[in-house]
């Protein structure tokens, strides 16, 4: 990725610092109403999950066999979610590409956000939900232990090694800028903030630990985002059903997990930028190069696809062809379809530098690449359970209810809750990063040298 | 969990301890809820808690009568099998015959007397003041026209009744909604006797049908589906075996689908179709024909192949060759009755089917006149009778009517309600609240079958007992014998009354024994089998007259006929306030909890209807509304509809049910006293639609080769060591590794030891003698405790049972005959099974011997195990289905009294699927370690088979090379399903053998 | 099916007056099983039943053996808890040497006369998904192994559970003692 071209002139260190600092002002209208949304459907959820749990998984849309859908479905959208927020903070971080600085506060924290609300799937999943802690290995009178062999178990293990590096992993980048708006904060947020920034004074010395903590720790992120969603995606592939059972899983779960997470990102900095009017902060460059992230993660994912329908066919395997003709032109054709044309064929809009820097089309093209990516692991899922040709006998329809749907929007609610709690109590820019990549004051101002 | 209340309340009924149906209780490990233990005040002899005793009876749920096994745990029935002893049944049951317990614990059943008040309403009578009443009633009504009617009844019962309406001046009608009228009187026609004959299936070489539904529901379906399997079966070294069976109808009903070759006649032409198969064989010489067939002579050279071809609809020499090939086989067997002998010339149809076996000489060889049915002779009960009482009751020529065991108000809706008003007064015996009962002064519960003193003579020579096998259910319910002997002012219960009898019996049968010795050993063994006298049959004088021209059945232009045939499950209705049988999937529709019409795609696609939509079938008697079913199964012009449904009482479950057959028949008797079971209809699209609650995924098998089929010419060659279907898991050069890893893998999983013996449990089904009777099914509910869901997760796909028998039709797409196979689905007990490393806390997991143990206790539900099982034989418990007053409940009070205490009822949000009934398994190998000894072959039966009434399916340890189950594993026609996914099956597949060509 | 039951009836009383006697004389006082005198019941673990039924007494103090009452236990995986006509078999010729036992007594021949069985509590219950044979463990273990569950039933004056009956407990036995632990043992 190319260097940062210098900012505006009037960006400057103390431009930085009011700017963001100036994100955490009193909320307007529109916060509490985006707020209030969140919190609105987060409710619906709950109600959903108190009659799931007091009446059974029978109210959700399942039939036999389609015993997974779309919480599962949910599940992987959200940890894919997560992963670019990984990407962009860690990975970027050390290929040094100066651009991210603008952006990668956002995406950690929608990462950690995701991953918790990715979390609460396995849990409303599954049959007897009060007996959850079976899956967790502890010595018990009675010699039992969870199955190692089970993807699952994997599974329960990448995501909680996930949620602590990115959770350490955030609030380590946090510090610094804690203390900058420590310094000037008032009333209870002074003393919150002068807790969680662990007495930084922002000494050389604290400086060295930090950073070079931080580069250890952006290491240690890195490889999770490859095993994290591979370990996912080997839920499925480790079965033997027809749709699932593909040595390309890994790859393809992964290029699609950042795919969706960077368009998730533009979905949020959209909004964001406008509501905290961050325009000389996160500018059109930060975007493109999104954008261009997207593009390329997309084609990988459209790859992905092709090569599923190839091997489906050239592989000569009677089950995996039904599969797969049942996936494109099935009873689920709509789905197929909906995740083929917002995933593989939308994005090469981007190719052209005219939408890759209009916000707007951006805007529109993110949401439609998260709609499709919700869809492309519902046609995994249900499509393939649905449709498996092994017994012609059990093929099945299925139909998702209001326990689904509500649960799904819940889910939804949840996630906006913690992010917009987030930013406006936490810079949701990085002020030191960014003022890394501005031309140093000529005299040291009075302003914060944090 | 409602599990305390469940054992509690049967305690309060017997008084005993020990475990209960055991429900998987939701707080996990840990003591339950404090818990009462009531002892019984006297201990019942021969029961010990915690071990069940089996008591002999007889069933009632049809007049075929076959032997019972009730098995009885604390004192109360939690499962019907069949009696090994009974010649009539071979120790094999139905469907219908096991879901008697669910008549006997039905939630409806009326408790006590009642009797009706002014306004209408129902209000408990005390027994005294009831049967004070009916005594002053029936005293009352002497000359006013008394009648009492009942059911089939071949024993002391209908005697008893006999005697009472003789003794006040009354009348006893017999009423079974389908009577085999018309094979009575045909046989009437040819040989002079309305006896109903034995037909030896099992004999026979080579099997014709004229719709007579033997499989289905047709006399006694049990026994002849034994038959039938030991002679259509194939056994290789066995000449005899692979009769060819030949079936003609409009419909290709279960029976149909079993058939080699379907000749779907024109309605009403089955008998033409007889009478030239005869005239070819005489013409021919094709038998030593019977000198007095030369009186037949001018008949059968009126009906040649070639006058009758054209109004059967199929080519002459079809006919001839179906002929050479009947007399060929030296030891033919011709039915006729069913859907075939239901048109107004059924009788025409039976007789000319007699002739064709006369002159080909099988009669008294397959067809054994002397072991007669109970069903035939002048005592049985005919339509004509009922349409008699009918017009006399309109008459108002009738002042008090009893009615028991039947429901004529159902099954002749329109002419018996109306008449019914006429009546003075009206006594119900039913132990339900069905349409007729609801319709008397006075309902006097009986006790269930199973809770009663009782015999029944299903064939002659046969002596079938009844014996109370458990305390009544309700107290409050009485033997409606007692009641008729007090009411008769006879000092005398109906038990003594029943031994009475059983003393002229001894007299004639008791070999020497004392009469207590001779009455108990009847009990023991269900009753005394004996052997009746073949007796021969000539002609008959008039034979030579009979007509066979099919009469005109499609009325006027625009309409069709419709034909009405008994449900397999519901039969004529009385199955339909049960569950089990409600949900048991029809066998050839696989349509659950509704009725259907079944229309043939041609016509279907002329209409422009589809699955589901609604037709409104007007008939000049009435109208009724159903969904379509596309089948090829049925002719074009012909529709289909089965009884049983359209209750407008009886139960919860049966009430208001999709529509009543019946309304659409003519309540008016035909030419030979029977009832006309097609009618012309007019058919008007409602628009209207629904989705059908069925069972059926796709119609076809669309290449997925999981059953197997092979042309007998084939078979015969095989050698044993031989396998028919090569089974390549892997490349040959990983052949042995994969073995190898897969032994490995099955070792490592083995825990633990049982008295040091490592058996590995496996099955054999063999597809050349199932039928897809679907009796394994009900079975396995009954015996695993499992959840019926009722119709709206049936739609949703939500059925439980374990094992579920798959139907694909095959053929008939171009040009070619309909077929069908069928094939049971459980689960495979994998060797090396893909569900287990998934389950992420050992829920599923391997045993020591080799099954794929299911811990529902351990399971969470993440239902990755189903996910992962290709078979898909894993069912998950969406909702509570034991939740006390639950939205779900599955099992009200009383039924939760034939739940299985050796079987954990499970919690909602587990998994669980069939474990070769493992609780059988820990029982006999704890019978085996008490007697120091293991497990001997054969020893262990599980639920589908020993239910199977095709003995097709065989259990056994796969490690014993000397066991029956690994020889057949061994077999040429041996094979797994998708074996290509090396999932090492325990359970092997008998391919199907068809006939060549 | 009643007539049945009357002759069983008559069968079970000849084995009780054959059988009463016996226990008499086994019961003779020996001070080291003479059941001591309870002052206060309310201070005794375990739940109170409805009669104050003493296995002190019986199993100690008379030493009837415990498969006279439990009599399946051998045979069935239910032990079994015996019909009031065992108890009113001995007890309408013992009616008790002390007030207190003389109105215990008392009550089961009520419950006799009036054919209404106490409703005792169940003190050793498992959970419905467990199944536990008891003939198994007697086979393995012979019949005086009742204890190694139940605990010195003998001088209990009212039972009370000694094991937990949780599966840790039952899975350190079978461990222990080199059984299978193959989960389908109990659970199915």
């Amino acid at each position: 990725m190319a260097e940062a071209p210098a900012p505006p002139s009037r960006v400057t260190y103390d431009f930085v610092t009011r700017a963001v600092a100036r994100t955490l002002g009193n909320p307007g209208k529109g916060y509490y109403a985006l707020l209030g949304g969140a919190v609105g459907l987060l409710a619906i959820g709950i109600v959903c999950l108190l009659l799931l749990l007091r009446y059974g998984l029978g109210l959700a849309g399942y039939s036999h066999p389609v015993y997974w859908a779309v919480y599962i479905t949910c599940f992987v959208f959200w940890v894919g979610i997560a992963h670019s927020g990984t990407l962009i903070s860690a990975i970027l971080f050390l290929f040094r590409s100066g651009w991210r600085t603008a952006v990668y506060r956002t995406a950690e924290a929608m990462t950690v956000f995701a991953v918790m609300t990715a979390g609460l799937f396995p849990l409303i999943h599954i049959g007897r939900q009060w007996y959850l802690y079976w899956l967790i290995p502890y010595p018990n009178e009675r010699g039992l232990w969870p199955n190692f062999k089970s993807p699952l178990i994997w599974d329960e293990f990448a995501i909680g090694t996930y949620f602590t590096v990115s959770s350490v992993f955030l609030i380590m980048g946090l510090i610094p800028d804690i203390a900058a708006v420590r310094d000037v904060a008032t009333g209870w947020r002074k003393k919150l903030y002068a807790i969680t920034a662990v007495g930084w004074r922002g000494t050389n010395e604290q400086w060295r630990h930090y950073t070079r903590g931080y580069l250890y720790l952006a290491a240690l992120a890195t490889p999770l985002v490859l095993s994290v969603h591979s370990v996912v995606s080997w839920d499925f592939a480790m079965a033997i059903v027809p749709g699932w059972h593909a040595t390309i899983f890994a790859p393809y779960f992964v290029a699609g997990a950042i795919y969706s997470g960077v368009a998730m990102v533009i979905t949020l900095l959209v909004p964001i930028r406008k509501l905290f009017r961050l325009e000389e902060l996160i500018t059109g460059h930060h975007f493109e190069n999104l954008a261009k992230l997207c593009l390329l993660t997309g084609m990988i994912v459209a790859y992905a696809y092709c090569v599923e329908y190839f091997t489906a066919w050239f592989g000569g395997n009677p089950n995996e062809r039904a599969a797969f003709w049942y996936r494109a032109f099935g009873p689920f054709w709509w789905a197929s379809w909906t995740m083929i044309i917002c995933n593989a064929f939308l994005p090469q809009l981007l190719w052209f530098k005219t939408i890759r820097t209009n916000i707007l089309a951006l805007f529109v093209i993110s949401i439609f690449v998260n709609i499709g990516m919700w869809f492309e692991r519902f046609v995994i899922i249900v499509v393939s359970l649905a449709g498996e040709p092994f017994t012609t006998w059990t093929n099945a329809t299925y139909n998702a209810t209001w326990a689904d749907w509500g649960i799904m929007a819940g889910s939804f609610g949840w996630f906006f809750m913690w992010f917009l709690l987030f930013v406006k109590n936490f810079p949701a820019v990085s002020i030191s990063e960014v003022k890394e990549v501005l031309p140093p004051p000529r005299r040291a101002s009075r302003a914060v040298h944090a | 969990m409602g599990e305390p209340m469940e054992r509690r309340r049967f305690l309060k009924v017997l008084g005993v301890t020990g475990g209960g149906a055991a429900l998987l209780s939701g707080c996990g490990i840990g003591p339950e809820p404090t818990e009462k233990l009531i002892p019984y005040l006297i201990p019942p002899e021969d029961q010990v808690p915690g071990t069940p005793t089996y008591y002999a009876t007889t069933c009632r749920e049809c007049p075929a009568g076959c032997g019972l096994h009730a098995k009885v745990r604390e004192g109360r029935v939690v499962k019907l099998e069949g009696n090994p002893e009974s010649p009539i049944n071979h120790g094999r049951l139905c469907p219908r015959g096991q879901a008697g317990l669910q008549g006997l614990y039905n939630p409806d059943r009326v408790a006590g007397p009642l009797e009706r008040t002014g306004d209408g309403q129902w209000k408990p009578i005390a027994w005294d003041d009831a049967i004070g009443r009916v005594a002053a009633n029936v005293k009352g009504a002497r000359g006013k026209g008394i009648v009492f009617v009942t059911g089939h009844e071949s024993g002391a019962f209908g005697e008893l009744v006999d005697e009472w309406m003789r003794q006040v001046g009354g009348r006893h009608v017999i009423y079974e909604p389908f009577a085999f009228e018309a094979l009575r009187e045909g046989n009437r026609l040819a040989f002079g006797t309305s006896a109903v004959p034995w037909y030896d299936f099992a004999n026979a070489r080579y099997l014709v049908s004229f719709g007579a539904d033997f499989l289905d529901t047709w006399v006694s379906p049990v026994g002849y589906q034994n038959g039938f399997a030991r002679a259509h079966g194939f056994q290789a070294g066995r000449d005899a075996s692979m009769a060819k069976f030949v079936f003609v109808g409009p419909r290709l009903s279960l029976t149909g689908m079993n058939a080699d070759e379907w000749i779907a006649a024109a309605p009403g032409t089955e008998g033409l179709l007889a009478l030239a198969m005869a005239s070819v064989i005489v013409r021919e010489r094709l038998a030593p024909v019977p000198s007095d067939a030369a009186r037949l002579a001018s008949l059968l050279s009126r009906h040649a192949p070639a006058q009758v071809a054209s109004a059967v609809g199929i080519e002459p020499s079809v006919i001839a060759r179906l002929a050479r090939e009947f007399a060929a086989s030296k030891g033919g067997l011709a039915v006729a009755g069913g859907i075939a002998a239901q048109y107004p010339n059924g009788a025409a149809i039976v007789a000319a089917a007699n002739i064709l076996n006369y002159v080909a000489g099988t009669v008294g060889k397959t067809v054994k006149f002397g072991p007669n049915d109970s069903l035939g002779g002048a005592g049985a009960g005919s339509f004509q009778q009922m349409a008699d009482l009918v017009s006399d009751m309109e008459a108002g020529k009738v002042a008090v009517l009893l009615v028991h065991g039947a429901n004529p108000a159902h099954s002749l809706p329109g002419a018996f309600s109306q008449a019914i008003a006429k009546v003075g007064f009206k006594v119900g015996f039913s132990p339900y609240l069905d349409e007729t009962a609801a319709a008397a002064d006075l309902i006097l519960p009986d006790l269930h079958p199973l809770e009663q003193w009782n015999d029944a003579r299903p064939r002659a020579g046969l002596f079938a007992l009844l014996q109370p096998v458990m305390q009544p259910v309700f107290p409050d319910a009485r033997h409606t014998g007692d009641v008729l002997l007090r009411a008769s002012g006879r000092d005398q219960t109906f038990q003594e009354y029943l031994q009475g009898r059983w003393r002229e019996l001894h007299r004639r049968h008791g070999g020497g024994k004392s009469f207590e010795q001779f009455w108990s050993e009847a009990l023991q063994h269900g009753g005394v089998y004996g052997e009746a006298p073949l007796q021969p049959v000539r002609l008959a004088s008039g034979v030579a007259q009979l007509t066979a021209t099919p009469p005109a059945l499609a009325g006027g232009p625009g309409e069709t006929v419709l034909t009405v045939f008994p449900s397999i499950g519901l039969y004529d209705g009385r199955g339909a306030n049960k569950p089990w049988l409600q949900e048991l999937p029809d066998p050839v529709s696989k349509i659950t909890w509704h009725a259907w019409v079944e229309v043939h795609p041609a016509t279907a696609a002329r209409w422009g209807v589809t699955n589901g939509d609604f037709l409104l079938l007007k008939s000049p008697y009435g109208a009724v509304k159903a969904p379509v079913w596309i089948t090829p199964g049925v002719r074009p012009d012909v529709l289909a509809a089965a009884t049983g449904q359209g209750h407008t009482a009886y139960g919860r479950y049966a009430k208001d049910r999709s529509g009543n057959a019946f309304e659409l028949l003519s309540s008016a008797p035909n030419g030979y006293g029977g009832r006309t079971f097609s009618v012309a209809v007019s058919v008007v699209k409602t628009g209207e639609h629904r989705r059908l609650a069925t069972a059926e995924g796709d119609p076809r098998e669309l290449g997925a080769h999981n059953v197997e089929v092979l042309p007998l010419g084939r078979a015969r060659q095989l050698k044993s060591g031989e396998r028919a279907f090569e089974e390549h898991e892997a490349p040959a050069y990983a052949e042995r590794a994969l073995e190898d890893w897969a032994a490995a893998q099955h070792e490592k999983a083995s825990l633990g030891n049982y008295a040091g013996e490592h058996p590995r449990w496996g099955l054999a089904i063999d597809l050349a003698t199932c039928t897809g009777c679907s009796a394994c099914v009900t079975a396995c509910y009954a015996e695993n405790n499992i959840a019926t869901v009722g119709e709206e997760l049936v739609v949703r796909r939500r059925v439980m049972s374990w094992m579920r028998v798959e139907r694909y039709y095959t053929g008939g797409e171009h040009g070619e005959p309909v077929g069908a196979v069928v094939t049971p689905m459980l689960c495979q007990q994998c060797g090396n099974a893909p569900c287990e490393p998934v389950c992420p806390v050992f829920a599923a997991y391997h045993t020591a011997d080799g099954l794929n143990g299911q811990v529902y206790n351990r399971c969470v539900g993440t239902r990755y195990c189903s996910n992962n099982c290709p078979y898909k034989v894993r069912y998950f418990n969406w909702y509570n289905f034991a939740e006390q007053g639950g939205e779900w409940e599955s099992w009200p009070a009383p039924l939760d009294m034939l739940l299985n205490p050796d079987v954990t009822v499970r919690e909602k949000g587990v998994m669980e699927k069939c474990t070769f009934c493992v609780q059988r398994i820990r029982g006999a190998q704890n019978r085996a370690r008490l007697e120091d000894r293991t497990v001997r072959d054969g020893e262990i039966v599980p639920a589908c088979a020993q239910a199977c009434p095709s003995e097709a399916i065989v259990f056994g340890d796969l490690h014993d090379r000397r066991s029956r189950v690994s020889e057949l594993a061994q077999d040429p026609r041996g094979y797994h399903v998708l074996a290509g996914l090396n999932t090492k099956p325990a359970i092997t597949y008998l391919a199907k053998v068809v006939h060549d060509g | 099916m009643t007539k049945r039951c009357g002759r069983s009836a008559a069968g079970i009383a000849v084995v009780v007056f054959m059988a009463s006697p016996l226990a008499a004389q086994n019961g003779q006082p020996q001070e080291a099983r003479t059941a001591r005198v309870i002052s206060d019941t309310g201070r005794l673990k375990g739940p109170r039943q409805p009669i104050f039924f003493r296995h002190d007494v019986h199993a100690g103090q008379s030493r009837i053996p415990c498969m006279y009452c439990h009599a399946s236990v051998a045979v069935s995986s239910e032990p079994g808890i015996p019909a009031v006509q065992t108890c009113f078999g001995c007890h309408q010729l013992i009616t008790g040497s002390t007030d207190e036992h003389k109105a215990e007594i008392k009550k089961v021949q009520q419950a006799w006369i009036g054919k209404q069985p106490p409703q005792w509590i169940r003190v050793h219950a498992l959970p419905g998904f467990v199944r536990f044979p008891h003939m198994r463990h007697i086979k393995a273990l012979g019949t005086q192994a009742c204890a190694t569950c139940h605990g010195q039933v003998e001088r209990m004056p009212q039972v009370y559970q000694v094991s937990t009956l949780k599966m840790g407990w039952c899975v350190n036995c079978h461990v222990r003692s080199g059984v299978s632990r193959d989960c389908t043992l109990c659970h199915y």
